[in-house]
């Protein structure tokens, strides 16, 4: 009987990697450090962590667990709680992660390289594999399992990390997930105002608002949920317009899922043009008034 | 403050060819350092900064061509005062559980350390693990996401930037922390920064050994090209009503 240990943190999470476990062993062990969850696994612990400690600090538990359980594959979530239990049991099994997975095909994992310039397969060398997963990757309606949940005590590392304060971020209004429609502005966009352009256009389409690392990461015009991309969301709406984006691998990866994409840009050379279904040269202030009014 | 920042040194994917058969060529692609690497300098950089006596010793693992000379210099220029690097064949394309075992060699030989700064991630692989696992191997705390830093009687006050939270944590040291990269901007090294990192200490050695491999490449290639129309319009009319039609 092979037997999969689930690391998760948010309780989506937990469904989805339970359901892909199901996929890749005959029994699922599930270890939970946020909300308890029932009806996921075969066996369902949760790690309540006491307000004045981190998450991460949970591995003493999580790997004694591991220690009383075992596994042959281990899946974690990629949150960075979940990220520090995974590379802490990964550490004392003398393993390393495979993180960002997209597909295991007999003990095969496929995931990113070089933000998406490339596709690497790699398998672990050892007995035991690990993996971490994005959202989406597994269906979680398709979790299953025991409603028992069993409390596993927090115990602390020696010099554990004190949690001395929290404050939620301010719920984020980007919904790239669900959207049917995403406008995206990249840095072809020179100053903050123009970007009411892009608002236009996207009210027009019923379309959410997204944007290019740089204008997340580089200047603040956008939250950073807002942003498409290999380290940022991965998003398929039936219609993605690049606005100003030049279309960097890194970029597209993050868009590559959309039905269609749609791109205006003044470089008539932008690789995004090679990657699109229909395309516009034009300055962004001309076409974007011009193609809202059209619409 | 004694301030290790580890730091990976990666070819520039701008230069990486696709071959033929659809497989990467990096022979011919420049050296550079890791993107967010650059991030976890300057954040070691400026913690230093703002501690009165502290020191910033860079340490790195990677292949024979990791021993560049612009790269080197691009390293200590960024407020970084010594580098210690292991540049080996046998060292090339590590995992995360053994490129932690040779950092963790190379931090023992660069003296005594309060803190190790690491980046979000690797530009190749992304994968967010080298410094927990370098933090399991010395048995040390570990936090990731941290946006600021600030020194305070054998700890360190730190904020991180979770997913949906943002936390507060005190980080006893030593320990080992991995910055998100809104801690800090990299700086643009000047002329006189990159002369100076000329004269500066640099520690090159080889591998002792190649390091069993806990994870096997089995292939890398350029990703599958989705079919797009690739229609251009210079009617916006056109445009639109294509747009239009596709919703």
């Amino acid at each position: 009987m092979s037997k999969a240990f689930v690391i998760a943190e948010t309780e989506n999470g937990a469904r989805e990697l339970c359901a892909g476990a199901r996929k890749l062993a005959d029994e699922v062990v599930l270890v939970s450090v946020g909300a308890p969850v029932s009806g996921a696994a075969d066996k369902s612990f949760h790690i309540d962590v006491p307000a004045g400690n981190i998450a991460d600090d949970a591995y003493v538990t999580v790997n004694k667990i591991y220690d009383a359980e075992g596994g042959d594959v281990v899946l974690g979530e990629q949150t960075l709680r979940a990220l520090s239990l995974v590379g802490r049991l990964a550490a004392k099994l003398g393993a390393a992660a495979i993180t960002g997975v997209s597909a295991v095909e007999g003990g095969v994992a496929t995931s990113m390289y070089f933000g998406g310039t490339g596709v690497r397969e790699a398998k672990a060398a050892g007995d035991v594999a690990v993996y971490t997963f994005g959202p989406g990757v597994f269906d979680a309606s398709e979790a299953t399992g025991t409603d028992a949940v069993e409390e596993a005590a927090f115990e602390a590392p020696e010099n554990a990390v004190a949690k001395t304060g929290s404050e939620a971020l301010p719920p984020s209004d980007v919904n790239l997930a669900g959207a049917d429609a995403i406008v995206a502005c990249g840095r072809g966009f020179g100053a903050e105002e123009d970007l009411q352009l892009a608002r236009d256009l996207a009210a027009k389409l019923g379309a959410e608002l997204a944007c290019s690392r740089p204008l997340a990461e580089g200047v603040d015009w956008f939250p950073r949920e807002a942003y498409v991309g290999v380290s940022g969301a991965v998003v398929s709406p039936k219609v993605y317009v690049a606005v100003g984006i030049s279309g960097q691998m890194q970029h597209m990866v993050g868009c590559n899922g959309a039905d269609v994409i749609v791109a205006v840009n003044k470089d008539k050379n932008a690789p995004v043009f090679k990657a699109c279904d229909y395309g516009f040269v034009g300055d962004l202030k001309t076409v974007l008034p011009a193609l809202t009014a059209a619409l | 403050m004694n301030i290790l920042v580890a730091c990976k040194i990666v070819p520039d994917d701008q230069d990486v060819k696709v071959a033929g058969d659809g497989s990467l060529d990096f022979s011919r692609a420049h050296k550079v350092v890791s993107t967010y690497d650059l991030n976890a300098i300057e954040a070691a950089a400026q913690i230093a900064a703002a501690n009165d006596g502290s020191t910033v010793k860079a340490i790195s693992v990677g292949p024979k061509k990791a021993d560049d000379s612009k790269t080197k210099k691009n390293i200590l220029a960024r407020g970084v005062d010594e580098l210690f690097l292991a540049a080996d064949d046998a060292l090339d394309g590590l995992d995360a559980f053994a490129t932690a075992a040779e950092l963790a060699k190379l931090a023992a030989k660069a003296g005594d350390w309060d803190v190790i700064v690491t980046g979000d991630g690797s530009a190749d692989l992304y994968a967010k693990q080298t410094g927990v696992q370098l933090a399991a191997k010395l048995g040390v705390p570990f936090v990731s996401g941290v946006v600021s830093a600030e020194a305070a009687d054998g700890k360190l006050v730190a904020k991180r930037l979770l997913e949906s939270e943002e936390e507060t944590v005190e980080v006893p040291l030593p320990a080992v922390v991995s910055v998100a990269p809104e801690f800090a901007e990299p700086r643009i090294a000047g002329m006189k920064d990159i002369l100076a990192a000329g004269k500066k200490p640099m520690n090159v050695e080889g591998a002792e050994g190649a390091p069993a491999k806990a994870v096997e490449e089995v292939s890398v290639k350029a990703p599958a090209e989705v079919d797009r129309k690739k229609e251009m319009f210079d009617d916006v009319d056109a445009f639109a009503a294509a747009v239009k039609a596709a919703l």
